[in-house]
């Protein structure tokens, strides 16, 4: 854990500026096993502070790879220095005072230690033992047990300061086959989510029965169809409405993407969902219980809460930092976040989720006579015109209400704030996905989430 | 300033202290100047002071590494008896090596000091011209940096390299608008040397911000074809990404998979496509020196007038597979240029897409790709015309690169790559 050497250091903070100065360490493991290989078996550790000014409408920052009082001096001067240099060269005089936190302190942390590499190899081999001898015939399989974690202590001039932690530990099984026809086909689930290694996989056989669910689907895959393309009525997946809840729409209502031509620039007040879809950033509680990845601080000094963007389909704000918060009229509610100690906070979501509604999936299936329930995906991408693209890696066919064959890859796509209009059916039950990155010039840790639903999709067929 | 050297025979000797039978070293110092654009305006100037360390050992034929960013004594021992400890937990593997003492060298290249007061100038330049020049434009982000890089390898069999280069990097992320409306984003990359040349005449810049302009009014297309996709080097290399991970890389030799496997030496596309990794290139700025592993970097070509000439694998998976090891680990692809100038190809072009962009689910071991054709325009009897939205494009990447119509004399070499336009037959392009 970190020592604690920016509290008191916080008085070289300029007394005339708005500024921040943090101390951070990032840690990592990972194990990989390919086809019984250990391809990869590596451990990193970063850490060092960072400090931000903020004058006349523009920043400086710095940052040094050292924890010490002559580093702390060395990026309060070069960030201040920064600052200076483009107060003079580039200054915005006219962007409103970065919006005013009240001063608090977050309580420290609960220290936390990484498990010895060995536990995650062993564990990584048993999982892969146990996929080698029950399903032989695989043409090849990948196990991944992985962590990270940033650690930071925050002072700055005006606003909260605190010592923050968030460890995540994942396992991810990747399982590849053949179809009848020899194509390639792969499916992979992750286990995990937030929390140290050790807290997270205690017993290997309780992954089990989800790896043969996934070898089930395997199977099925293997005797799967392209869907017909073309708009369709479908069901989408937890998993799915949780990308969509963060690529397609949460990034468009990043103040700084709006502030860049987003498509929400001209939409707030306005209808952009049908009064089905509520959509939330939730800081670090969600639905009484924690979020899969909780958020207490941001880098600015603004504790976290939650941010409401859509409410019956209607936009009702977006997600900010101080300064483009101060430019809206809006209150921060503390996305501003950054990945490294080297890293300035920018506009981040946290776990962004559409809200449950009643529906239960089973009639949301049995509404449905033609059309598909798309389950599982690899990727997705979207525009800030709201335009996005999804890769579908597994789902049925529905036809007459029943679920049909399985589905091979394919893509679905459309534009978000169309597309959300046409959802006319909302399940009751929230998935949660957290173990990736999402990337804007750093990577960041968040969480994604929603419930199934119903509504008109484009599919992409082969 | 650290004593790169020192700190990695001290590493090397608490590797050795620690019980590696083998060991290597990577220590880097990173100085990094970069001024930040966001919506339009200055933003940000960032002075970054990094430090890494990178680790491996080998003992009993078992490999660990650890990577840290710290070169104090303490710390690099702590980091090698980690090392061990990593490599502890792993199995025995007689694949693993590092590089035997085939060079023991020093480079020096690019620009390794910065100009600060002229790369702003360039920078505020460059800001002047888009707005003089494509008004529509608005900037999401502009990143422009200066990075300083020392860097020294060593390991105990006697490879050792030393390195200082520096160079100039240019990200633009920008859209088009025009009152509510407005076009897809679409970002430029550009690394040099020099500052010698306003920004907007490097690269493909200029290029793509005039195109994002047009692609402000947009048209679903009607219907579905097969037909020709055009795709500048903006989207060709993404596409030979793809294509050369999915079928040239570690994993897919390593699994198996790979539907070239057993084609080295075999016509895999069509004779008119070489492809060469190539970080010596004179085009190519500040090209890796030495791999990761320890050997001399050298150019080789992937595929030579469409026969495969060589896999991109890694010492270790070259020793697991009994296939060459790859010559570099750069990155920096070179597609060799053809005879026919762009606006050429473009007139023989009866139906086709020019691909600006692609956005789609990630190829498999297949080749399969399926997605949204970004930033694209419709191309019938021999013109562009239309911008298009919500248009769909499949193929399959070992097909399509047997499906070549026709390759560009000209090129875009933006630092990194050096890539010709392609127009590639077989595509299916489809509307809503």
């Amino acid at each position: 854990m970190l020592d604690d050497i920016i509290t008191s250091a916080a008085k070289l903070l300029p007394s005339d500026a708005h500024a921040e100065l943090r101390a951070q360490m990032n840690r990592s493991c990972r194990v990989t096993l390919r086809g019984g290989n250990l391809i990869g078996n590596a451990k990193n550790e970063t850490s060092g502070v960072s400090a931000r000014v903020y004058r006349r409408g523009v920043y400086g920052f710095s940052s040094m790879a050292e924890c010490s009082a002559d580093a702390v001096a060395s990026v309060v001067r070069a960030a201040d220095e920064n600052a200076r240099f483009m107060a003079r060269r580039a200054p915005s005089p006219d962007k409103a005072p970065i919006a005013p936190i009240p001063a608090s302190s977050i309580p420290a942390v609960a220290p936390f230690t990484d498990p010895e590499q060995k536990y995650y190899a062993d564990f990584a081999k048993a999982i892969d033992a146990y996929i080698a001898e029950k399903y032989p015939s695989l043409a090849s399989r990948t196990v991944v047990a992985t962590s990270d974690s940033m650690e930071k202590i925050l002072a700055v001039s005006d606003g909260a300061g605190g010592h923050t932690a968030s460890p995540r530990s994942y396992m991810y099984v990747f399982l590849n086959g053949e179809t009848t026809s020899g194509t390639p086909i792969e499916l992979y689930t992750v286990f995990g989510g937030s929390g140290t290694y050790e807290k997270n996989f205690k017993d290997p056989a309780s992954m089990y029965e989800e790896i043969d669910r996934l070898y089930e689907h395997l199977m099925q895959k293997r005797e799967g169809i392209y869907p017909d393309a073309g708009e369709k009525t479908c069901i989408l997946s937890g998993t799915l409405a949780g990308m969509l809840a963060h690529e397609a729409v949460g990034h468009t209502v990043e103040a700084d993407l709006v502030l860049g031509g987003s498509v929400a620039a001209h939409c707030l007040g306005k209808r952009v969902a049908s009064d089905k879809v509520s959509l939330v950033d939730f800081a670090h509680t969600a639905f009484g219980r924690p979020t899969p990845l909780p958020v207490v601080l941001d880098d600015e000094g603004t504790p976290a809460t939650d941010a409401e963007l859509i409410r019956d389909g209607i936009l009702v704000g977006y997600m900010n930092s101080r300064e483009t918060a101060a430019h809206f009229g809006m209150t921060p509610t503390g996305n501003a976040r950054a990945w490294m100690f080297s890293d300035e906070p920018l506009i981040r979501m946290r776990n962004t989720a559409i809200l449950p509604g009643t529906d239960k999936l089973a009639d949301m299936i049995a509404s449905v006579d033609d059309g598909y329930y798309l389950i599982d995906t690899n990727n997705g991408q979207a525009d800030t015109t709201g335009e996005f693209m999804f890769g579908v890696t597994f789902g049925y066919e529905i036809r007459g209400g029943k679920l049909g064959r399985a589905l091979l890859d394919t893509t679905i796509s459309g534009v978000a704030f169309e597309m959300l209009k046409t959802v006319d059916m909302v399940s009751d039950t929230v998935k949660w996905d957290s173990s990736g990155f999402c990337g804007k010039k750093q990577p960041m840790p968040v969480g994604l989430g929603g419930p199934e639903l119903r509504c008109r999709v484009m599919v992409g067929g082969k | 300033m650290h004593d790169l050297k020192q700190v990695a025979a001290a590493s090397l000797a608490a590797l050795k202290e620690a019980g590696a039978d083998k060991a290597q070293c990577t220590a880097r110092c990173t100085e990094t100047h970069e001024f930040n654009v966001d919506g339009g305006k200055f933003s940000l100037f960032r002075t970054l002071f990094d430090n890494s360390l990178a680790l491996a050992a080998i003992r009993e034929g078992r490999r660990g590494t650890v990577s840290v960013n710290r070169f104090d004594g303490e710390s690099i021992r702590q980091t090698a008896e980690n090392c061990l400890a990593v490599a502890a937990s792993g199995e025995a593997d007689a694949a693993w090596d590092f590089a035997p003492e085939t060079a023991n060298a020093s480079f020096t290249d690019g620009a390794p000091e910065a100009d600060l007061d002229r790369l702003f100038d360039r920078t505020e330049e460059l800001m002047r011209d888009i707005g003089a020049r494509h008004p529509k434009i608005l900037m999401e982000q502009m990143i422009v940096a200066h990075k300083k890089v020392t860097s020294v390898y060593e390991n105990s069999l006697g490879a050792a390299y030393s390195r200082l280069y520096g160079c100039y990097e240019i990200e633009l992320m920008f859209s088009a608008h025009e009152g509510e409306k407005s076009s897809s984003f679409f970002g430029s990359y550009v690394c040099t040397d020099s500052l010698d040349a306003p920004f907007i005449t490097l690269g493909s810049i200029e290029e793509d911000l005039a195109n994002v302009e047009r692609q402000i009014d947009t048209v679903p297309l009607d219907g579905k074809f097969v037909g020709v996709a055009l795709l500048p080097p903006s989207s060709l290399g993404e596409f030979l990404g793809s294509l050369l991970e999915n079928f040239a890389g570690d994993s897919v030799l390593l699994d198996g998979t790979s539907l070239w496997k057993d084609k080295l030496g075999q016509r895999v596309a069509d004779p008119r496509i070489t492809l060469s990794a190539a970080p010596l290139d004179e085009r190519i700025v500040c090209g890796e020196r030495y791999t990761g592993e320890g050997y001399p970097s050298e150019n080789y070509d992937v595929i030579r007038d469409g026969v495969l000439e060589s896999f991109m694998l890694s010492d270790y998976v070259s020793r697991k597979t009994g296939l060459p090891r790859a010559k570099n680990a750069s990155g920096a692809i070179i597609m060799h240029s053809g005879d026919k100038p762009l606006s050429e190809i473009i007139a023989g072009i009866e139906r086709g897409i020019w691909v600006g962009r692609f956005s789609g689910g990630e190829p498999g071991t297949s080749g399969d790709f399926s997605g949204v054709a970004k930033n694209s325009f419709l191309i019938e009897n021999g013109k562009i015309t239309t911008a298009l939205s919500e248009t769909m494009i499949s193929g399959n990447l070992a097909e399509i690169l047997n499906n070549v119509v026709a390759v560009s004399r000209e090129t875009v070499a933006d630092g990194s790559s050096v890539l010709p336009y392609a127009a590639v037959g077989g595509v299916t392009v489809a509307g809503k």
